[in-house]
């Protein structure tokens, strides 16, 4: 288009420096038969005012879910992002820049990013933080396989890791497809009937090369037995554990119950959903790990004056130096909205932090305890402590009532039988900070309005 | 100087937040999971955090900034209402999880860029799930490994890169579990077929190349290399990095390749944002659809049951195909940079050729500008073409290896001496075959006169004596910053007092 063209009308000027007539001339080293003559089957080009005007008929078709009551989470969460951070973000010297391979010039991002390794590494209790990968599932993939490199030579399990069996298909497809290629077989950690680990099937880990669970778990189960697990497996497998984020403001972050490798979505924090992506992930480590993780790392250095000054490092563990011995193929990243998640953080301080776990918490808490009053539903895991989440076993199929939930303006929540077939009457019910106690009742009413016409309808 | 845990504030002071829905003391959670030490962040006013990150943008160069010829990277404007329309709650506060009838518009894009993808590259099926082009990169081996496999072709494990490769490409393969094959390129920079003929075989996987090379040069034979690689049975993967130099002229189908990445944050404009987001899709000839990872979008006509379908015509549907390799990433991939670059692909529409036109044309003018101003002041001899070449794509490279040999100053000091006139720094040290390489991609968005003053800043550069070109850069926020030192010195996060 004629507007992001700064020298159209002017290409026989510059042509003619070249000692050319004709654009056609810059592309005669195009074998004739490879070219391609036609025009191009494409739409007419379009002013911004005709792209706004589609993109909001298009985008404003959809359901946001701000537009209802929502109580869809299973991996994502509603949140409240600051304006200053959708503000900030914007600085074109932030949005315009690219990975900082030259520091004297790019020591914004660069500090930045460092101060976000500083704030994820408090955050979990780890020791070093990269600067984002791609989200929560490739985090959890690329950690894995640094579990495998590390642990694999000294295993009694070769080429062993064990993972959780509630981890939720898609994210297991990303670890399958991850690890495959350094020929990891993975097996599954059962858990018991009340949601938590089998610490007892879990001693069979031992002696592999890493294990890998989510607290809160999948089914938003927070989990006590897990502050074993390290001293179940042993020294000389790893302990990776998944967590939401914005939990660890009350809950005890894995560094302090022998996580090596803490790895999550850090969308919570600072991010808005996206449809799940541009969104981040999070990975920290011990010490230990630091030559086996993947992706960018910024170390404080000195410049020729002796001030301080940031730039990337150990980059030989990179694809750019490393080539097929890097340790991740990773190179494009997720900082811009790892940077967002540093503002947020930088504006909820610790006292912000607990308060928002709290709210995230209680909301959670709340809605169970509400929901366990409706005689006509029940809840699997009835005794556990949950955050964000909680299942709901329900008379019928979850997805009928979650179609008649939404024909009622709500989002009602994540149909679990698309994770695990056999739960068809399951509803995973996220309940975030952002959820007011008269949405919690309004969802209760509908439950309980659709569970005992299901009832009735079924001649119970 | 600025730090974030400098702060001053008390405790209990910072941001403001409701009360929780329910009275804190009512909340349970075993002892053993409390946490004992709270995080150590610092506390802020929002005042403190908005200086805070302003005074750090204003120590980072972005496009925006000012001319940054980043080789490879594509470094072009991103146009702003791309952001306005990221913004919009239809994808800003969307759901992966959603019912599709909730989801019909964002559906319609993808299924939009999923066709407009498959037309320019000349593919039968584009997936919009890889999120970034190392990604998208790893995605089409997994495609064409588990095709060979499905053929009973296990033994086909070794991938072909030519040593002026992107380093992402041996890394993608070798994530897969496959060998790389590294072949070296004619001493022109261009690829050996002799080279390439004596390595396929029965155990050839694939060939990973992209066209225009990394030397900015279009690959004529590049036909014959399908052929090659065909008649031993393995498959040609497109590394879309260099896509804008071609896009309208060319296609990786006319010239055989079964699979290809695109880089929305190259050509299609998605903002760099520092280090990403990007954006990766791929495409593939029909025979590797079926391998491909959901999300695809298929549409079939409207029923009468339908709710909340966009216009009166079309439906549009998830699609995971039956042998799908599965996800690489747990979502929709950047369904927020698809967006944006279909709000820049629409702007050109069938004339998207004219930005191949006009980044081809800034790097030809850039190119014979600075030969000309380093005949002017007498200095060509400082530096060569990274190739002998009578015209290149939409980058080229120099090598200044002269330079160094004749006053001992590097393509690094050059760089350093570009930052004090006021440019970004071109892609130094890279591709390898290249030295002393200094790699300039100056992209259809920058005018003549920037290029001009490039050329000529350029060449000032080079008559500076080597002395003060180490110094440089003086006018930065920081001196030159010691890579070495923070190696070996490692601090990683700010150390804060136990």
């Amino acid at each position: 288009m004629v507007d992001q063209l700064p020298n159209y009308g002017r290409e026989s000027e510059m042509l003619s420096a070249l000692g050319m007539n004709s654009i056609d001339e810059l592309f005669t080293d195009i074998p004739a038969a490879v070219r391609y003559d036609g025009r191009l089957p494409l739409p007419e080009p379009q002013s911004e005012e005709e792209v706004l005007r589609d993109a909001r008929r298009l985008l404003g078709a959809n359901v946001a879910l701000s537009q209802r009551v929502s109580f869809l989470g299973a991996g994502l969460y509603r949140n409240h992002v600051p304006a200053l951070v959708l503000q900030l973000i914007r600085r074109g010297e932030f949005l315009t820049a690219y990975t900082p391979y030259q520091p004297e010039v790019s020591q914004g991002m660069l500090q930045a990013m460092w101060e976000f390794q500083t704030l994820i590494c408090e955050l979990t209790g780890l020791s070093v933080a990269n600067v984002s990968v791609y989200d929560g599932s490739t985090a959890a993939a690329e950690a894995i396989n640094a579990a495998h490199r590390i642990h694999n030579r000294k295993a009694e399990q070769k080429d062993i890791i064990y993972v959780s069996e509630l981890t939720p298909p898609s994210r297991m497809s990303v670890i399958r497809n991850y690890s495959q290629g350094g020929g990891i077989e993975i097996r599954t950690l059962p858990h018991n009937s009340d949601g938590t680990l089998d610490l007892a099937a879990a001693e069979q880990a031992a002696g592999a090369c890493g294990v890998y669970v989510e607290q809160p778990n999948p089914l938003g189960l927070l989990d006590g037995g897990l502050v074993q697990l390290k001293e179940i497996i042993g020294e000389n497998t790893a302990l990776i554990v998944g967590v939401q984020p914005t939990s660890l403001g009350i809950v005890e972050c894995p560094g302090e119950y022998g996580a090596d490798i803490v790895v999550g979505e850090g969308q919570p924090f600072g991010s808005p959903i996206t449809c799940g992506g541009p969104i981040y992930g999070i990975f920290a480590c011990r010490d230990a790990y630091l030559r086996q993780m993947p992706g960018r790392i910024v170390g404080r250095s000195i410049d020729v004056h002796g001030e301080v000054a940031y730039c990337l490092t150990l980059s030989t563990r990179e694809q750019h130096i490393r080539r097929h011995r890097a340790t991740s193929n990773i190179c494009t990243n997720e900082t811009l909205i790892a940077l967002m998640g540093a503002m947020h953080m930088s504006l909820l301080g610790p006292e912000g932090l607990h308060t928002l776990a709290m709210r995230n918490m209680a909301a959670c808490q709340l809605a169970k305890a509400k929901l366990g009053t409706i005689e006509t539903l029940a809840l699997p895991h009835l005794s556990g402590h949950h955050y964000n989440e909680f299942v709901i076993e329900l008379p019928g199929p979850a997805a009928e009532c979650l179609d008649y939930l939404d024909s009622q303006g709500i989002i009602g929540g994540f149909d679990l039988s698309s994770w695990y077939p056999q739960r068809k009457n399951w509803l995973l019910v996220s309940v975030t900070d952002q959820n007011s106690k008269a949405e919690i009742n309004l969802l209760a009413a509908h439950l309980a309005a659709w569970s005992s016409a299901i009832i009735k309808g079924a001649g119970v | 100087m600025s730090n974030l845990f400098d702060s001053h504030g008390a405790p209990g002071s910072g941001w403001s937040q409701p009360a929780p829905i329910m009275d804190a003391t009512q909340v349970s959670l075993p002892a053993e999971l409390v946490r004992k030490k709270p995080a150590r962040w610092p506390r802020l006013s929002e005042s403190e955090v908005v200086r805070h990150y302003t005074w750090l943008s204003t120590r980072n160069f972005g496009i925006d900034t000012g001319f940054y010829p980043l080789g490879s990277c594509t470094m072009k404007h991103n146009p702003r209402v791309n952001e306005t329309i990221a913004d919009l709650p239809g994808i800003a506060d969307l759901h992966p999880l959603q019912p599709e009838r909730h989801q019909q518009g964002l559906m319609a894009i993808f299924h939009e860029m999923q066709n407009m993808l498959a037309i320019c590259s000349g593919m039968d099926e584009v997936t919009l799930q890889p999120v970034a082009g190392a990604q998208g990169e790893f995605t089409a081996i997994r495609c064409i490994q588990e095709y060979h496999r499905s053929l009973g072709q296990d033994g086909r494990d070794k991938v072909i890169v030519p040593d002026s490769a992107h380093g992402t490409n041996p890394a993608s393969a070798a994530l897969a579990g496959l060998a790389v094959i590294e072949i070296p390129s004619t001493t022109d920079g261009r690829l050996d077929l002799d080279a390439l003929r004596s390595v396929v075989g029965e155990d050839t996987a694939a060939m990973m190349i992209t066209n225009p090379n990394t030397l900015g040069i279009f690959e004529a034979e590049i036909s014959q290399a399908a052929e090659i690689v065909h008649s031993a049975g393995g498959q040609m993967y497109y590394d879309g990095a260099n896509f804008n130099a071609i896009l309208g002229k060319t296609t990786p189908g006319l010239m055989g390749f079964d699979a290809v990445h695109y880089n929305l944050h190259k050509t299609f404009s998605q903002p760099h944002g520092g280090g990403g987001p990007g954006s990766g899709p791929i495409g593939v000839k029909s025979h590797l659809a079926e391998f491909l990872p959901s999300p695809l979008v298929k549409r079939r006509p409207i029923l009468s049951t339908d709710t909340g379908a966009i216009d009166e015509q079309w439906w549009y549907t998830w699609y995971e195909p039956s042998k799908s390799i599965g996800k690489v990433q747990q979502w929709h991939g950047n369904a927020g940079a698809v967006v944006r670059s279909w709000a820049f692909f629409r702007r050109y529409g069938h004339t998207l050729e004219q930005m191949t036109e006009h980044a081809v044309l800034n790097a030809n003018y850039l190119r014979h500008r600075i030969h000309q101003c380093a005949e002017e002041q007498g200095v060509e001899g400082e530096f060569k073409d990274g190739s002998p070449t009578g015209i290149v794509k939409h980058e080229f490279t120099l090598s200044m290896l002269p330079l160094k040999e004749s006053k001992g100053a590097s393509a690094m000091d050059v760089a350093k001496g570009l930052l004090d006139h006021g440019f970004m720094a071109p892609t130094v040290y890279f591709p390898l075959i290249v030295p002393e390489c200094m790699m300039v991609e100056p992209t259809e968005t920058e005018t003549k006169e920037t290029l001009d003053d490039f050329a000529e800043a350029f060449v000032k550069v080079l008559q500076v004596d080597a002395e003060t070109l180490h110094a440089a850069p003086t006018s930065t926020p920081v001196g030159r910053v010691d890579e070495v030192y923070a190696a070996r010195n490692l601090c990683l996060r700010h150390p804060i007092d136990d």
